[in-house]
C-alpha cells in the first residue's frame, strides 16, 4: 500500500511538471510579451531607449530572458582593475561615454571584449544606438545602451520555477552586513502579543516563524514559503499565494504596543499585525523609535475573507447542504420509482442535467431578488450573512441534482441484485434492507467523490461568483486570461493541477477504505 | 420398437400427393420473425409521444436557425449610430421601426440590434458547433478508443498520456487554448475538440476490454479473425447503445460549454453571433432590460433539454432489451 502511493505520488509530481512545462511552453512562446506593458504606467511614461530598457526589466522579472547591461560590465571590470575608486578613472569615464557616440562605439576596445566575451557565451548583443535632435542634443529617454540578451531556456524556465516553489527561510537570509555571525538565531521565545511562545528568527526575513495567536487556525507560520508565481499585470508584482490569502476588507486598526514600547504604558492604535515583521536594511527615525530592531515592515489586520475563504466557505456550505439534502431525495426516489414524487425528482434533474449553468443560475438569481427580496450583488448586502444565501444556494441546487441522479441510478442497480432477494427472503423488513443493503453499497460509488467536492471548493465557482460579484478565487485564472497574465495562468495550473490530483489521490484511498473489497495495490489477477 | 415403419406409398398419380425436391437453400434458413435492429430502435423511441414533441420541436428550430438567416441577414451593428434603438422594448421597438414586424418582436439590445435575428443567427451558430465538435470527437474518441481497448501495447502509451491530461482541470486547458489560437469559430471548435475526445476514448476503451474478453470474441479470435473484423462485427455492435448514450449527453454539453466559455469572455469571438455572448452583454442589465436576456437563455436551455432528453429516449431504445 506505501510502495503504491509512493510510486502514485511520484507520477503525479511528474505530471504536474510535464503539465506546467506545457502550459509555460504555450504561454510564454505563442503569446505576444508585449501584452504585459498594456495597462502599465511606467511604461507609457518612459519613450525611446529608456522604455526598451524598461522592457528587458521587466522581461528579464518575469523570466522571458536574462540580460547584462555594459554598465554592470563596465563597473565590475574596472573595480577590479582600479579598486574602489573606479568611478573617477579617465579610462572608465570613456569607455563609459563612448556608446553615446554612434560611430565610434564599435571600434572601442573595451565593447569589442564585451561583445566577444557574451557572444561565446551564446547571448545576443543589442545596441540600442543613441537618439539625437538635429542639433545633438540626446532626446529625452534617447540615452544609449548596450546589452547582452540571453533568451531562456524553457527548460531552464521550468526549472528555475521549481527551485524557487518552496522556500524555507534560514538565519542566513538577510544579507546585510551591519547583523552578524553571533547576532543571528532562531530560537524559542517568549511571545509578548499572545503570551504564548514562538519561534523567533534573527537574520531571517520574518521575525515570527511560528507564532499563536487568536485567529483561526491559531497557529501560523512563516518559516515555509510556497510561491506558486508572480502576477504581471493583474496584481502588478505581487505573488499569488498573498494574493489570495489577504482578507479583502478595509484595514482593521485596534489598541496596540509597538514592539520598542512593550512593557511601558504607551498603547497606540494601529492596524500592523506584529507577527508578520519582515526586516528592512535601512530604517527610518520614526520607525527606530517604535521598533528595537531592523524588522520594521508588516501587513495589516483587515476586516472580511480572504479570497480563498470567501470561495471555500460558500463552496463548503453548498456541498454540506447538498449531501444532506440530494442523497436522501435519491434514496426517496429509488425507494418511489415510477410514482409521482420519483417523477417529479426527474424533471429536476433534466432539468439541472440539461439547462445550460449559467441559464439556471439567473433565473435563481431572478427568483431569489425579486420574489423573496434576498441581496444580489454580494458587496451591497446590508446583512451580510443574507448576502451567503444565493451563492450558497445556486451551487447547493446543481450538486443536489447530481447527487438525486446517481444515487437513484445506483440504488436502482442495487435493487435487483441477487443479495437483496436473498435479504427479503431472510425476512428483513424493506426499512432495513434499504439502510443496510443497498444504501451502503449504492455509496460506494459515490464515496470516491467526496474528497474532490470538498477540495474543489478551494478552486471557487466561476458563474457564481461572477453572477452575485462574490470575491473569490474561481474567477482568478479567467481574469488572468483576460489581462494576459502569464505569471498567474502558471500558478493557477498548479494550483488547480494539484489539487485535482489530490482529490484523486484521497477520493482512491476513501474508497479502498470504505469497500474493503477494493485494493489499491494489487494490480495483478485482473485483466489486462 | 424397431419394427419396420409402416408406410403404404401411394399411387404416383394420386392427385392429393406429389412429391416436392429438396430445396438446399431454403432448408439453411431458419424461420423466426424478421428483426431489424434500426427499425426496432425507432420503433421503441417513437412510442413515446414525447419525442415526436421534441423532434418537431428540433426540426422548427433546425430550420429556422438554418434557412432563416438566408433571407434575414443580421447586422448587430445596423442601428450603431442611432442611440434612440438601444435597449428598446418590444412595444416600444416596434412602434419605433413603424409597426408589427418579426423582427422587432423581441426588442432590440443594447447596440440597437435585433434580438430576434440575434437569437436566430446564434442558435445557427451554437447547433452547427455542438454537431461539428461532437462528430470529430466522437469519431476520433471512438476510432483511439477502441483500438486503445484492443490493444495491449497501445494501452501502455495512452494511459500515461492520459493520466497527465486527466489531472489538468478541462476548463484550463480549454481556455488556455482558446487565449493561444484565439477565438474565431474554427479555432474555437480547435480548442474544444484537441483533448476532448480523450474522456470518450478512456470511457470507451473500458468498454471495449469488457467486450474483448467475452467468450464470443475469444472464440472468433482463436479461429484468426482479423483485428478490423472484429472491433467492427464483434464489438462495436455490441457497444451501439453505449455510443448513442454519449452521444446524448455529449451534444447539448458542447452548447453549455459555449455559453460558459463565451460568458466569460474567452469564447467566440464578437464577428460570430452565438448565444453566450448574448447573455453575457445582456447579463449586467437583466432585470432593466429582460427581453434582451431571457429569450436567448430561453432557446439556449429549449436546445439543450430537447437534445438531452431525446438523446436519453434514443439511448434507451438503443438498448435493444427495451425491443420486447
Amino acid at each position: 500500500m506505501a510502495k503504491y502511493l509512493v510510486k502514485r505520488i511520484l507520477f503525479s509530481i511528474f505530471s504536474l511538471l510535464v503539465v506546467v512545462m506545457v502550459v509555460m511552453l504555450l504561454v510564454y512562446t505563442f503569446i505576444s510579451r508585449s501584452v504585459i506593458f498594456q495597462t502599465d504606467d511606467t511604461w507609457n511614461k518612459k519613450s525611446g531607449n529608456d522604455r526598451s530598457i524598461y522592457e528587458y526589466t521587466m522581461y528579464q522579472k518575469y523570466g522571458y530572458l536574462t540580460y547584462v547591461d555594459y554598465m554592470t560590465f563596465l563597473a565590475n571590470k574596472y573595480k577590479d582593475e582600479v579598486g574602489e575608486d573606479y568611478t573617477k578613472d579617465k579610462a572608465f569615464i570613456a569607455d563609459k561615454n563612448v556608446i553615446q557616440k554612434k560611430d565610434e562605439c564599435m571600434d572601442n576596445e573595451t565593447v569589442q571584449e564585451f561583445i566577444r566575451y557574451y557572444a561565446e557565451k551564446g547571448y545576443e548583443i543589442k545596441y540600442l544606438e543613441p537618439e539625437t535632435f538635429k542639433s545633438g542634443r540626446v532626446k529625452p529617454g534617447g540615452t544609449g545602451y548596450l546589452l547582452a540578451v540571453h533568451e531562456k531556456n524553457p527548460l531552464l524556465r521550468l526549472f528555475d520555477y521549481v527551485k524557487g516553489f518552496i522556500t524555507i527561510e534560514k538565519k542566513s537570509d538577510v544579507q546585510d552586513e551591519a547583523l552578524t555571525d553571533d547576532m543571528r538565531y532562531v530560537r524559542f521565545e517568549k511571545d509578548p502579543y499572545s503570551g504564548l511562545f514562538a519561534i523567533v528568527g534573527s537574520g531571517t526575513t520574518h521575525k515570527y516563524l511560528l507564532y499563536f495567536d487568536n485567529r483561526f487556525p491559531f497557529i501560523h507560520q512563516n518559516w515555509l514559503h510556497i510561491n506558486l508565481g508572480t502576477s504581471f499585470t493583474s496584481y502588478r508584482g505581487q505573488e499569488i499565494t498573498t494574493v489570495i490569502t489577504t482578507p479583502t476588507g478595509d484595514i482593521k486598526p485596534r489598541m496596540t504596543q509597538f514592539p520598542a514600547k512593550l512593557g511601558t504604558d504607551e498603547w497606540t492604535e494601529s492596524a500592523i499585525n506584529f507577527h508578520t515583521l519582515r526586516y528592512t536594511t535601512n530604517v527610518s527615525e520614526g520607525d527606530a523609535e517604535l521598533y528595537p530592531d531592523n524588522y520594521t515592515t508588516g501587513a495589516y489586520f483587515r476586516y472580511g475573507f480572504s479570497m480563498l475563504e470567501n470561495s471555500f466557505v460558500i463552496g463548503l456550505i453548498a456541498v454540506a447542504i447538498a449531501y444532506a439534502v440530494g442523497l436522501p431525495l435519491g434514496m426517496l426516489m429509488a425507494r418511489r420509482k415510477d410514482r409521482l414524487g420519483d417523477k417529479i425528482g426527474n424533471v429536476y434533474i433534466i432539468f439541472i442535467m440539461a439547462v445550460p449553468p449559467l441559464a439556471y443560475i439567473f433565473m435563481f438569481a431572478a427568483l431569489g431578488t425579486t420574489v423573496f427580496k434576498l441581496p444580489y450583488k454580494f458587496a451591497n448586502a446590508q446583512v451580510k450573512i443574507l448576502a451567503y444565501v444565493l451563492p450558497v444556494l445556486s451551487l447547493a441546487l446543481r450538486d443536489i441534482g447530481g447527487l438525486m441522479k446517481w444515487m437513484r441510478r445506483y440504488m436502482i442497480d442495487q435493487m435487483n441484485s441477487d443479495y437483496v432477494k436473498f435479504a427479503r427472503a431472510e425476512g428483513m423488513s424493506e426499512r432495513e434492507i434499504y439502510r443496510i443493503h443497498i444504501s451502503r453499497n449504492a455509496m460506494i460509488y459515490l464515496v470516491h467523490g467526496i474528497p474532490g467536492t470538498i477540495i474543489g471548493c478551494l478552486v471557487g465557482a466561476i458563474i457564481t461568483e461572477r453572477v452575485y460579484a462574490v470575491p473569490g478565487v474561481g474567477n482568478l485564472l479567467t481574469r488572468a486570461i483576460n489581462s494576459h497574465d502569464n505569471g498567474i495562468i502558471v500558478a493557477c495550473t498548479v494550483f488547480y493541477t494539484t489539487l485535482s490530483i489530490i482529490s484523486l489521490i484521497l477520493g482512491d484511498l476513501l474508497l479502498a477504505a470504505y469497500d474493503p473489497r477494493i485494493s489499491l495495490a494489487d494490480e495483478g489477477g485482473g485483466r489486462r | 420398437m424397431n419394427n419396420e415403419p409402416n408406410v403404404t406409398v401411394n399411387d404416383p398419380n394420386d392427385d392429393l400427393f406429389y412429391f416436392i425436391d429438396s430445396d438446399a437453400i431454403a432448408s439453411e434458413k431458419i424461420i423466426a420473425p424478421r428483426y431489424s435492429y434500426w427499425k426496432s430502435v425507432f420503433r421503441v423511441f417513437f412510442r413515446k409521444k414525447v419525442n415526436i414533441v421534441m423532434l418537431i420541436l428540433l426540426a422548427l428550430i433546425v430550420i429556422v436557425a438554418f434557412v432563416m438567416p438566408r433571407f434575414w441577414v443580421y447586422d448587430p451593428m445596423e442601428n450603431v449610430t442611432n442611440a434612440a434603438t438601444f435597449n428598446l422594448s418590444p412595444a416600444q421597438a416596434m412602434r419605433y421601426f413603424g409597426g408589427f414586424s418579426l423582427k422587432w418582436i423581441l426588442g432590440t439590445g443594447q447596440l440597437g440590434n435585433s434580438i430576434f435575428y440575434g437569437i436566430v443567427a446564434s442558435s445557427r451558430t451554437s447547433l452547427m458547433l455542438c454537431v461539428i465538435c461532437a462528430a470529430i470527437n466522437m469519431t476520433v474518441g471512438i476510432i483511439i478508443g477502441a483500438l486503445w481497448g484492443y490493444s495491449k501495447k497501445f494501452d501502455v502509451v495512452m494511459l500515461v498520456i492520459y493520466n497527465i491530461i486527466a489531472n489538468v482541470p478541462d476548463l484550463l486547458l480549454i481556455s488556455v487554448l482558446v487565449y493561444i489560437v484565439g477565438s474565431g469559430f474554427w479555432p474555437f471548435v480547435f480548442a474544444l475538440t484537441v483533448t476532448g475526445w480523450l474522456a470518450i476514448a478512456y470511457f470507451f476503451r473500458t468498454q471495449v476490454m469488457i467486450i474483448r474478453d467475452r467468450e464470443y470474441s475469444m472464440a472468433s479470435r482463436c479461429l484468426g479473425t482479423p483485428v478490423r473484423r472484429v472491433i467492427s462485427k464483434n464489438i462495436l455492435p455490441f457497444l451501439t447503445s453505449v455510443i448513442v448514450t454519449l452521444l446524448a449527453t455529449n451534444l447539448p454539453g458542447y452548447i453549455s460549454s459555449e455559453l460558459f466559455l463565451s460568458y466569460i469572455g474567452m469564447g467566440l469571438s464578437a464577428s460570430v453571433p452565438s448565444l453566450g455572448r448574448m447573455i453575457g452583454e445582456a447579463q449586467n442589465s437583466f432585470l432593466t432590460f429582460p427581453w434582451a436576456f431571457w429569450p436567448p437563455v430561453a432557446v439556449a436551455s429549449a436546445i439543450t433539454i430537447i437534445l438531452y432528453v431525446m438523446g436519453q429516449n434514443l439511448a434507451d431504445a438503443s438498448d435493444p432489451r427495451t425491443h420486447m
